[in-house]
């Protein structure tokens, strides 16, 4: 039996249903992250599993216990907050200390406790240092420790990292993933940032308008989109409005060029319009590239990027998107040269609703 | 030409308001024929009434204070969380007791709690001290709610309150632990004002028939000379040094600067 179970949760606030008939369940140690947009839902179930909104419907088990009836205080779940939430009256040591001292732990035990979770961050120097003077990464260590301090049976962390800067987001979300393999604790993690939801996760849950659009592993997410919705919130994806050709060789045109998925297009017949996906990373116009499929198109512009040059060609009526990686010896297409894209079949998508 | 205005503005409002407080001050000192001295302050703090009233006076502010605080942090800070709509209404009602005179207040007390109501506290003595502390936390209320509504604007209490009730916290330790801390600054400027209400305070207490320092001033104010004029240099006094530590106390604050 699953650790946390989200069974046919409903949420609605007055006439607006926000959350529909979600349902997940959640191993023991499993890091699983609510992806999407803002608006989808993705805190609102976060804020029921911790008791701060009560589900319209539906049933939270944490441990095999139903949480129904139990206040927010009563359900032992530690949680980050985007803004920190750190108290401004204590100082650091006094913060992390709070969740024991309202247990009524004995001052030597919290002590120790403190001690272990502000090495854990690799704080304690800053023990006797007060929430504003800290910079944004270190309250949120600190708010990580507070919330670990009392050994919580699920950890719930609301966009922890949205208010950092880019580099301390990328060095926190290694740590915090790093602490939780290292305890062990059943993590729910909040972001509308694909790369971070990717990089860290067991799975995901990809949310879009209240449901769950897919739940996955990062590769299966990535790399099977689900909906055209995942297929173009996760990762940089192109969109190609093609028409079936031939349903029985899976025979599509695009624009005037006819390409082959290599497999049967069930339930179309030929004319019919079916959306495809491609990654950018999935083609390349370099004579020796491999590919059973081939596209030509005109180039609109080429981006330096880096690590990455991204070009920019107009295929039919759609204009899509492919990277190559820098190499000095490269020459990159320009504006109006025609070139011819090559890639793997399978690696062109068929995109449902 | 425009600072010359300017300045010149300054210093008619600051004669305006300090040369009846020199003039006074200076009467005050002139008790002993023909040199400046302390007989004046002399007699009033050696007064025993002056004692007895001041003293009475202070335990009705700290009593006032604290029934102040328990009322209105708990109030303004649920206000704050639950009820952002019902705001607009509890402010009007905490203004009131600035367009409704004290002496409509007392007389409705009266009227209420005399000896032959449901609820006869005027009958004794203790009834009309409580009822008196009450009159003052209802005179003292625009100010102390304003004073921790501000204290709470400036703290995330929706936050700070999941983050404590998470931690396993009930509403209890949530408001004396977390809350009160944080507007800890607010709440004794709501206090210091609220002192310095009760101190001079006189309609009430006079109607109440209670021995407080309000009274007192009028009855020596009524009677003697030099002895009015040291007793509100003392008056003030209070009230400057109230306002004082309130800026004192707001250096003490525990937390980032605002920023600009």
């Amino acid at each position: 039996m699953s650790f946390l179970t989200l069974t046919n949760i409903q949420k609605s606030f007055g006439p607006v249903q926000v959350v529909h008939g979600f349902d997940m369940a959640i191993e023991k140690g499993e890091f699983v992250s609510f992806l999407g947009p803002s608006g989808c839902g993705k805190t609102t179930v976060l804020r029921m599993i911790a008791g701060f909104e009560t589900p319209s419907s539906g049933s939270i088990v944490i441990n095999g216990k139903d949480q129904g009836t139990l206040k927010p205080n009563q359900r032992n779940i530690g949680m980050v907050f985007q803004a920190y939430a750190l108290f401004p009256n204590m100082n650091v040591h006094d913060n992390v200390a709070f969740g024991l001292k309202v247990a009524g732990a004995p001052k030597a035990e919290t002590d120790t406790r403190v001690k272990q979770m502000l090495s854990l961050i690799k704080l304690e120097h800053l023990a006797d240092r007060f929430p504003y003077q800290l910079s944004g990464g270190q309250q949120q260590r600190v708010a990580l420790a507070r919330a670990l301090a009392v050994k919580p049976q699920v950890l719930l962390l609301d966009e922890p990292l949205s208010a950092l800067d880019a580099k301390i987001r990328v060095s926190l979300r290694e740590e915090i993933r790093q602490i939780q393999q290292q305890l062990g604790i059943t993590t729910v993690f909040v972001t509308h940032d694909q790369e971070e939801a990717l990089s860290i996760s067991d799975r995901i849950v990809v949310m879009n308008g209240g449901r769950a659009d897919q739940i996955g592993t990062p590769f299966e997410i990535y790399n099977t989109p689900a909906t055209r919705f995942v297929a173009s919130f996760v990762g940089t994806l192109n969109i190609i409005e093609a028409k079936v050709a031939d349903p029985a060789t899976g025979a599509v045109a695009i624009g005037n060029q006819q390409v082959s998925l290599k497999e049967q297009i069930a339930g179309m017949k030929g004319g019919d319009p079916i959306s495809l996906a491609l990654r950018p990373e999935a083609g390349s116009i370099a004579d020796s590239a491999k590919g059973d499929t081939a596209l030509t198109g005109e180039v609109v512009s080429t981006s330096f990027l880096g690590s990455v040059i991204r070009t920019k060609l107009r295929i039919g009526g759609d204009v899509i998107s492919f990277d190559m990686f820098n190499d000095p010896g490269l020459t990159p297409p320009t504006f109006g040269d025609n070139v011819t894209l090559r890639f793997a079949a399978k690696d062109l998508l068929v995109i449902r609703e | 030409m425009k600072k010359i205005w300017a300045w010149g503005a300054l210093i008619f409002g600051l004669l305006y308001f300090t040369l009846p407080l020199i003039g006074m001050t200076n009467f005050s000192l002139k008790m002993r024929r023909g040199e400046y001295s302390f007989d004046a302050y002399g007699k009033v703090f050696s007064d025993p009434r002056f004692q007895e009233t001041f003293t009475y006076s202070i335990m009705q502010a700290l009593f006032t204070i604290a029934f102040g605080v328990l009322l209105v942090v708990p109030t303004a800070y649920w206000v704050r969380l639950k009820l952002p709509r019902l705001r607009p209404y509890i402010e009007f009602i905490t203004l009131l007791p600035l367009v409704i005179p004290a002496i409509v207040i007392v007389f409705g007390y009266i009227r209420l709690y005399n000896t032959s109501s449901w609820l006869p506290l005027t009958g004794s003595i203790a009834g009309t001290n409580v009822l008196l502390m009450f009159g003052y936390a209802i005179l003292a209320l625009p100010y102390m709610y304003r004073a921790v509504d501000t204290g709470l604007r400036t703290i995330d209490i929706a936050t700070l309150t999941e983050a404590a009730q998470s931690l396993g916290a009930g509403w209890a330790t949530i408001l004396g632990r977390i809350i009160l801390p944080n507007v800890l600054v607010a709440v004794l400027s709501g206090a210091f004002l609220t002192f310095a209400i009760v101190i001079g305070e006189f309609t009430m207490a006079a109607l109440l028939n209670r021995p407080a320092f309000g009274p007192y001033m009028q009855l020596l104010g009524a009677n003697r000379a030099y002895e009015p004029a040291a007793l509100a240099v003392i008056a003030f006094g209070i009230t400057w040094g109230c306002l004082g530590l309130i800026q004192l106390v707001s250096r003490f604050q525990k937390s980032a600067p605002p920023k600009a």
